[in-house]
């Protein structure tokens, strides 16, 4: 009896003493998306580092990496709820986000994926919210570049069909070349693929002007040395699921002239204060990451960093952990003056209004050597 | 009677099956646009490269079935740990002396001792002799110029071959008498174990395996106005699995360490009772399945151009496939499963291009079929038991 008061008064003492504001992140720290897990995550710490505290309480990061796994992302979902986290950042990928985003969407607690693409994502619930542009838009884009500037008329799309992502980015990316009155011929394939000779081997016979290729890297690079071997040298384009160094590291010189669209670095934002703000998280991030290459940095870095803080600047708002006032103060959230550029998710549902994708290219001269060159930046809002 | 009536019902209804498959099939191949004959050539020269590779990391799951009948679920790791040896030696070399002594003196050691207990190497002149051949060799591997990749297959080989034998000593061993289940679950440890080692000590990251060897060379060829696209692994794969069965059918069935690895295959207990080393043959049996395990992880990196720690799992469980389809225990059995998968996985793609996220299912479902009609695969005994 006297041992569990005196239990009591320590654990209500060291609620006091340590009040801390609990904040989840799932993300892929390894497995396939192991590296753009990383550089979120370094994103997200470097945020972390600039505003460690929100209304006079620690803010602790609570870190869980689900292996790339849908289980795995459940398991941390669950971890989250357990542990009472106000909100939660990530997931990367929306085949690991959309389970996850189910759980937290039931138990009421805030998620925010730094770079799902997928619309579903923040079609679940009211506590869903994401930090990119969907892929309605980003394969619309997509589509445009390849069928009125690469001037293609007939275009092979390669589709990872176990991927919500990727599925559904070719299928908007298809739509709209057709649109466009460009032929298209879709492949699949499932995760892990290696040997993509029999593919290949089907494209040969429709003769394409370009290829769109809507998956991850881990699959990519043995794409692009099968495809060059196989004597194909049509321009390639990818999405963001490109924008990660495994690709040119990976496939190394079969990699060069890789064109995809991403989440825009520093060069590319058009709004200049937002550009501003860029840089100066980009020369704070290399002062911080101890040895962070210079191709690390990215948007998937500008993304984790927002989705940090987006969610301090609500609890700020709110002025309190109470989630259901840190979601209203989200949900109404106008203009906060991100490093990744404006963000306002007032009247929409959790995808931000004011989006930039970036149009990049690999130039590759071998796994150790290559660049990534910045072509030009399209924002939601100049589109639509 | 009732025995041959049920066989010979159970030929007829296979007989059907494969033919209204083959008409199937014809109709498939005449209603496809622009499958042209180079297409067909394309087909199966890709076929044949990637059913090689399957063939020979089946090689391996059977032969230590067929001696321990264990299912080692590790193989594919330590096919990964092939890879991964050929990439170190052949993207850090030239190593520095020191470095290089170093790394001669661990690994000619193990490679040493290995050798030496498991072919009897006692006589102190041979063991002279070797050891001055593994480390000078080793050394100067090491340190004079960047390794080609015959060089680093070799090296690689024989550093697989020596872990192959440490993971049996260390995992397996210590549950020669233990329940079979016992050793299977181990098995399935290992493999876990090897692969969070692997993500620790090589990095999650994929890494890329570009060298530029003569396997990648373009050698292509022209039917009438096409071209078919090859490259010098589509020859050299094939090859080497061809070349190895042959070696090991000849090891096994010729020389004396062959004998004593049949006769521990038939009868542990019994092989031991007749003055065969047990021990030995079975560390020796894990040894030449690492090695085969090391080849078919070099020539998989040179094809795909890209290593990663997780890498052994899905050949790892295809190979399995393969060893099953076949007959596992039975060498030929294996190359036959293997070969059978890689045209299933390629044909699939190129027949039914919307199906082709499905070729794993169709791959599968004759594992099923065959299970069916043929309980011990195509070509392997008959077992009664079965793991």
């Amino acid at each position: 009896m006297r041992k569990s008061l005196l239990l009591a008064v320590l654990v209500i003492l060291g609620s006091f003493a340590f009040a801390q504001v609990k904040i989840g992140v799932n993300l892929e720290l390894s497995g396939r998306f192991a590296a753009i897990g990383n550089q979120t995550l370094n994103g997200i710490k470097v945020a972390h580092m600039q505003m460690p505290k929100v209304i006079g309480q620690e803010v602790q990061l609570v870190i869980c990496d689900d292996e790339t796994t849908r289980e795995g992302s459940i398991a941390c979902a669950q971890r989250f709820v357990n542990e009472g986290v106000v909100g939660v950042l990530g997931a990367i990928s929306s085949s690991m986000s959309i389970p996850a985003a189910e759980v937290l969407q039931d138990a009421g607690i805030i998620m925010i994926s730094t770079s799902s693409t997928n619309p579903q994502t923040t079609q679940i619930g009211d506590y869903i919210f994401r930090m990119a542009y969907t892929d309605d838009f980003q394969g619309k884009l997509a589509a445009a570049y390849v069928v009125k500037d690469l001037g293609a008329k007939r275009v092979a799309i390669f589709r990872q069909i176990d991927d919500d992502y990727s599925y559904g980015l070719a299928g908007f990316f298809d739509a709209t070349a057709k649109k466009l009155g460009a032929k298209t011929l879709v492949q699949d394939y499932v995760a892990n693929t290696v040997d993509f000779t029999a593919q290949l081997n089907n494209i040969r016979g429709f003769k394409p002007d370009a290829i769109y290729y809507s998956g991850f890297c881990a699959e990519g690079a043995p794409f692009m040395k099968q495809l060059r071997e196989q004597g194909f040298t049509q321009q390639v384009v990818g999405a963001d699921a490109s924008d990660d160094p495994q690709c040119p590291e990976g496939a190394g010189a079969a990699f060069n002239n890789w064109i995809f669209t991403g989440f825009a670095t520093p060069n590319l934002i058009p709004d200049p204060e937002a550009k501003k703000r860029a840089e100066a998280f980009k020369a704070k991030y290399f002062a911080s990451i101890k040895n962070a290459k210079p191709g690390d940095f990215n948007g998937f870095v500008l993304a984790g960093a927002d989705s940090y803080n987006v969610l301090v600047a609500a609890i700020k708002k709110a002025g309190a952990t109470d989630v259901k006032a840190v979601r209203d103060a989200l949900a109404n959230m106008e203009h906060y003056p991100g490093v990744s550029g404006d963000i306002t998710y007032k009247g929409t549902d959790g995808t931000p209004k004011d989006r930039t994708i970036g149009f990049y290219q690999y130039k590759v001269k071998s796994a150790n050597d290559w660049k990534k060159i910045e072509l030009f930046g399209k924002s939601t809002a100049e589109v639509q | 009677m009732a025995a041959s009536k049920i066989t010979s019902r159970s030929t007829i209804i296979s007989l059907l099956i494969g033919a209204v498959f083959v008409v199937l099939l014809g109709a498939r191949i005449n209603s496809l646009e622009n499958y042209t004959f180079a297409r067909v050539v394309q087909d199966f020269l890709n076929a044949l490269t990637l059913g090689s590779l399957y063939a020979l990391i089946a090689l391996g799951y059977t032969m230590v079935y067929g001696i321990i009948r264990l299912i080692n679920f590790a193989h594919g790791e330590i096919f990964m740990l092939g890879s991964y040896f050929a990439f170190y030696a052949m993207t850090l070399t030239p190593l520095p002396w020191a470095i290089s002594l170093l790394v001669t003196i661990i690994l000619g050691g193990t490679v040493l001792l290995v050798l030496r207990s498991l072919f009897n190497l006692e006589e102190p002149k041979r063991t002279f002799v070797l050891s001055l051949v593994i480390f000078g060799g080793t050394f100067f591997l090491l340190t004079f110029r960047k390794l080609g990749w015959v060089e680093g297959l070799t090296l690689s080989m024989l550093a697989t071959g020596v872990a192959g034998v440490l993971l049996e000593a260390i995992a397996y061993k210590p549950l020669r008498g233990a329940p079979r289940e016992s050793m299977l679950i181990t098995a399935i440890a290992a493999s876990f174990f090897l692969q969070n080692f692997g993500q620790l000590v090589f990095g999650a990251r994929v890494r890329g395996f570009n060298a530029q060897t003569i396997l990648n060379k373009p050698l292509n060829f022209h039917i009438g106005p096409e071209t078919v696209y090859f490259t010098g692994i589509l020859v050299v794969v094939p090859l080497i699995t061809a070349l190895l069965l042959w070696v090991l059918n000849l090891f096994v069935s010729r020389t004396r360490l062959g004998k004593a690895m049949r006769a521990t295959a038939q009868d542990a207990e019994v092989a031991q009772m007749m003055g065969v080393n047990v021990n030995q043959v079975i560390a020796l049996t894990f040894f030449i399945g690492s090695i085969l395990a090391a080849a078919a992880g070099v020539m998989y990196a040179i094809r795909f151009g890209q290593i990663h720690p997780l890498m052994g799992l899905m050949p790892g469980i295809k190979a399995f496939t393969a060893a099953v389809i076949g007959g596992i225990g039975s060498l030929p059995g294996a190359v036959l499963g293997g070969l059978l998968l890689g045209f299933i996985e390629i044909y699939v793609v190129s027949l039914f291009p919307t199906l082709s996220a499905y070729k794993d299912v169709f791959a599968f479902v004759l594992l099923i079929l065959i299970l069916l009609f043929r309980p011990s695969g195509l070509v392997g005994e008959d077992l009664t038991e079965k793991v």
